[in-house]
């Protein structure tokens, strides 16, 4: 079915407060999930692959700190989606590199990686140049890399895969987050490894796809509509005589 | 977005305190920047046309009707289907699922396949999956009363009497506008880098307008249909006083919470066209054009006519204040701190009411200077965080900017009486009794009040730990803070901020919210069922369509004449 932007988002957010999100995290999450879903990002499917596992995850459990200095941090979302409150350790890093101009935030062990690009926006927006790279599979070894330039609503984003595995790698589930105030950030695909461009999209191709996207509606299936809508459904209270005198209407509409 | 404080240093901006107050905001009427109002002037100025491309409607007024706007920039269409309603099925409620008419405005023309999607969800409303090029969605109601009496009179061959658009000035009465992405239809993104309708609410302001419109050939057809040899077209001084009836809820309080940077921003647009009008010089010809707009206003407030006690009593202060009003400045010259002096006096003497009545009125004399703000009533809605600041600091700014938050005393059951909630029964907002009532544990967190109040008192023990800490370090001791602290941290950076009261509080109104929202809508007639339900009239008073078009000349006297149409008052029946 076609949903338009707000409504995904405003379904989302009552779903995750559904599921037990803080408001502020059920905010950010639905933002995060439409941002990517109206950019062609799939925002829909990741939520998708994520929603089985956000379900059994507990929602108060917070990202460890599990090391920091002055520009450098450490934090361990214990295998939690992106989307719970992981934008915390993004914001960690925002305030480290407004005080020092650059900081490096690495968050270990979470999935629906690829979300977070839709909370990065907000601080590119604030003026940070960010970078976000993560390892989308192990063999093959597909990297991906986003890069916001302070200031702009839209990313760059390469994915690639390499052909030669590094002889001391390993699996790696972590996202590393590079934010400077006063420098581009942008990735350029240059490397000694020997790699193949999966796809590569520009700040103006993810524009268009946004403004094709609020023309033609949102495409969501209809078994995860019906699946958030009963995750939001847990706010509602049931119906008494009380209640409906609650809300204030009048006896008689006839005038 | 307004954060120039360094404009408040130069103007007499009145203050938050005294702004935001929530019986003060439910005090409101339209003015001149209200949507409605704007809208009629950017439709006069931009010579938009309406025609009728299909009218099929029965002897009974059933069928469907569809209109062609044209714009400078674009094409629209608004669809009308008009249906019997048994009468058991006739409810102003969110509940409801059937009405009288339910109608659409749509961006670009309507093919016959999107006619049939339209005839298979437009009348069923929420219940129905809605076209992404639908830009707003809504339906309304007969004013059974008036219905009648119109179409009677009319195919007798005589006008009906203004009186009866005096007491319930509509046919129709709308119960709910969607805009904005409901139920499939179009994004307001989209219609953010659109001329026609990028200002907040305008689109929606259109299709209440069309509907008045629709009503008016309406009655005009069903008369004829009556009596063909007979009937009588109405009137248009008639047409004009014709306004479209609005009823509404508790569901109209969110938008006003959910939208703090919006609120702020109309507010703060008013109150500037405010200062900027009070800081003018008067003469002795803008005194006397404030006298003709107080006269008419009320005249209006004379016949303004409702059951509810509370607003009889508001009704009466503001006729008694506003004819002391009309004395005093008969007695007063022309001087150059007049308006100064004529603010102090009222705040002294005048009701609330009376109070905003002035202010909204002082406005009016000055077009050239203020239209322009109309330009600034949206704005871009994001609460930011600013991570880095230092938790003092946070405390600071709420103890210095949300000091009202900070009377919220948890220990004191009247403070936090009321949860408000969302009914399983189509989601339809309601208030209970905290003690007395079921489902608290799923309240929606609308009471800003009592959550800063919170965020202050863990800052308060974080700070006794760590005295240097940071925003984001206090944020990840209290993760649950995050939406607070970024609502605080943005909000606190603007003029007005928020509507200061505690949402959870006994003696708080509800029907102070909705009138806020209802007066930028351009709302008049303000007729409470409850202290959270009430019936306004929008349009009423306005020009009609075939008077707005450039035939008539687009010269500025002409536009500033057909832009007086507030406060609207009845008609003499002699002279139609």
């Amino acid at each position: 079915m076609k949903v338009s932007f707000n409504e995904l988002q405003g379904m989302g957010r009552k779903a995750f407060i559904g599921i037990g999100f803080a408001e502020g995290d059920a905010i950010d999450a639905a933002e995060m999930v439409a941002w990517m879903e109206a950019h062609g990002l799939g925002g829909v499917a990741a939520l998708r692959k994520g929603l089985d596992y956000l379900l059994t995850e507990d929602p108060t459990e917070t990202p460890t700190l599990v090391y920091q200095d002055a520009d450098f941090s450490v934090l361990d979302a214990h295998n939690h989606s992106i989307l719970g409150n992981a934008s915390l350790a993004v914001e960690l890093g925002y305030a480290r590199a407004r005080a020092r101009g650059l900081s490096i935030t690495k968050i270990r062990h979470c999935h629906n990686r690829v979300l977070v690009i839709g909370y990065l926006s907000r601080l590119a927006r604030r003026g940070m140049n960010v970078t976000a790279f993560w390892r989308n599979s192990h063999e093959p070894l597909i990297e991906q890399v986003v890069g916001f330039k302070a200031g702009h609503p839209v990313p760059e984003i390469c994915v690639y895969s390499l052909e030669d595995m590094p002889d001391e790698t390993e699996k790696n589930d972590g996202i590393t987050l590079i934010m400077a105030n006063h420098v581009d950030l942008l990735p350029s695909l240059r490397s000694d490894y020997a790699l193949t461009n999966l796809m590569r999209q520009t700040e103006e191709e993810l524009e268009q796809q946004r403004d094709r996207a609020l023309v033609e509606g949102l495409e969501v299936d209809d078994q995860l509509w019906k699946t958030l809508k009963s995750l939001a459904d847990r706010l509602l209270v049931e119906a008494s005589d009380a209640s409906r005198s609650g809300a204030g209407a009048g006896s008689s509409d006839n005038d | 977005m307004a954060t120039q404080l360094d404009v408040q240093s130069q103007l007499k901006l009145r203050p938050a305190d005294r702004v935001m107050n929530l019986v003060r905001l439910g005090s409101l009427h339209a003015s001149r920047l209200s949507f409605s109002r704007s809208l009629v002037r950017q439709m006069a100025r931009e010579d938009w046309t309406v025609t009728t491309v299909r009218g099929d409607l029965d002897e009974r007024g059933h069928g469907v009707v569809i209109y062609r706007l044209q714009t400078p920039h674009h094409i629209y269409h608004g669809v009308v289907f008009s249906q019997h309603l048994e009468p058991e099925r006739r409810s102003d409620r969110v509940i409801a699922e059937a009405w009288d008419v339910t109608f659409s405005l749509v961006e670009g023309a309507v093919e016959e396949s999107l006619l049939a999607q339209m005839a298979a969800n437009v009348p069923l409303q929420e219940a129905g999956r809605q076209h992404p090029r639908l830009l707003v969605l809504s339906r309304a109601n007969k004013s059974l009363r008036n219905f009648e009496h119109f179409v009677e009179a009319l195919a007798a061959g005589h006008q009906p009497d203004p009186a009866w658009l005096t007491r319930v000035g509509y046919l129709y009465r709308t119960t709910a506008v969607y805009g904005n992405g409901k139920f499939g239809i179009a994004d307001y993104a989209r219609l953010q880098k659109n001329p026609d309708f990028n200002r907040p609410f305008s689109a929606q302001m259109f299709a209440v307008y069309l509907l008045r419109h629709f009503s008016i050939q309406q009655v005009d057809h069903l008369a004829q249909c009556r009596a063909p040899d007979k009937a009588v077209p109405l009137a248009p001084a008639l047409q004009r006083y014709l306004g479209i009836g609005n009823s509404t809820g508790l569901g109209m309080a969110p938008f006003l919470i959910n939208h703090p940077q919006l609120i702020q921003q109309w507010v703060y647009c008013r109150e500037r066209a405010l200062a900027w009008a009070r800081e003018q010089s008067p003469c002795e010809e803008s005194r006397l054009e404030l006298m003709t707009l107080l006269r008419r206003a009320h005249q209006h407030f004379v016949e303004t006519a409702t059951e509810d006690s509370e607003q009889t009593r508001r009704n009466a202060a503001t006729v008694d204040s506003i004819a002391a009003v009309i004395r005093w400045l008969d007695q007063t010259q022309a001087t150059p701190d007049l308006w100064n002096e004529l603010l102090d006096w009222a705040d002294d003497t005048c009701s609330l009411e009376a109070q905003e009545l002035i202010n909204t009125l002082l406005i009016e004399l000055y077009p050239d200077l203020i239209d322009s703000a109309e330009n600034e009533l949206s704005c871009e809605e994001i609460l930011e965080l600013q991570p880095e600041m230092r938790a003092s600091a946070l405390k600071l700014m709420i103890e210095s900017q949300f000091a009202w938050a900070l009377e919220y005393d948890p220990k004191n059951p009247d403070h936090k009486y009321w949860f408000w909630y969302r009914s399983a029964e189509k989601e339809e907002p309601r208030l209970g009794v905290r003690a007395e009532e079921p489902g608290a544990e799923k309240e929606v967190s609308l009471a800003i009040g009592p959550r800063i109040h919170r965020t202050h008192q863990l800052l308060d023990a974080f700070l006794d730990r760590a005295p240097r800490g940071s925003v984001v370090e206090f944020l990840m001791a209290h993760p649950g803070q995050k939406e607070c602290v970024r609502r605080i941290q943005t909000m606190g950076a603007t003029v007005y901020g928020e509507i200061q009261a505690n949402l959870w509080h006994r003696d708080m109104k509800p029907i102070h919210l909705l009138r806020t929202k209802l007066s930028f809508f351009g709302a008049s007639r303000f007729d409470p069922k409850s202290d959270r339900w009430v019936r306004v009239t929008l349009f009423q008073g306005a020009p009609l369509f075939c008077e707005l078009f450039s035939d008539h000349g687009t010269d500025k006297a002409r536009l500033a004449a057909l832009d007086d149409w507030s406060f609207a008052v009845e008609p003499d029946l002699n002279s139609l």
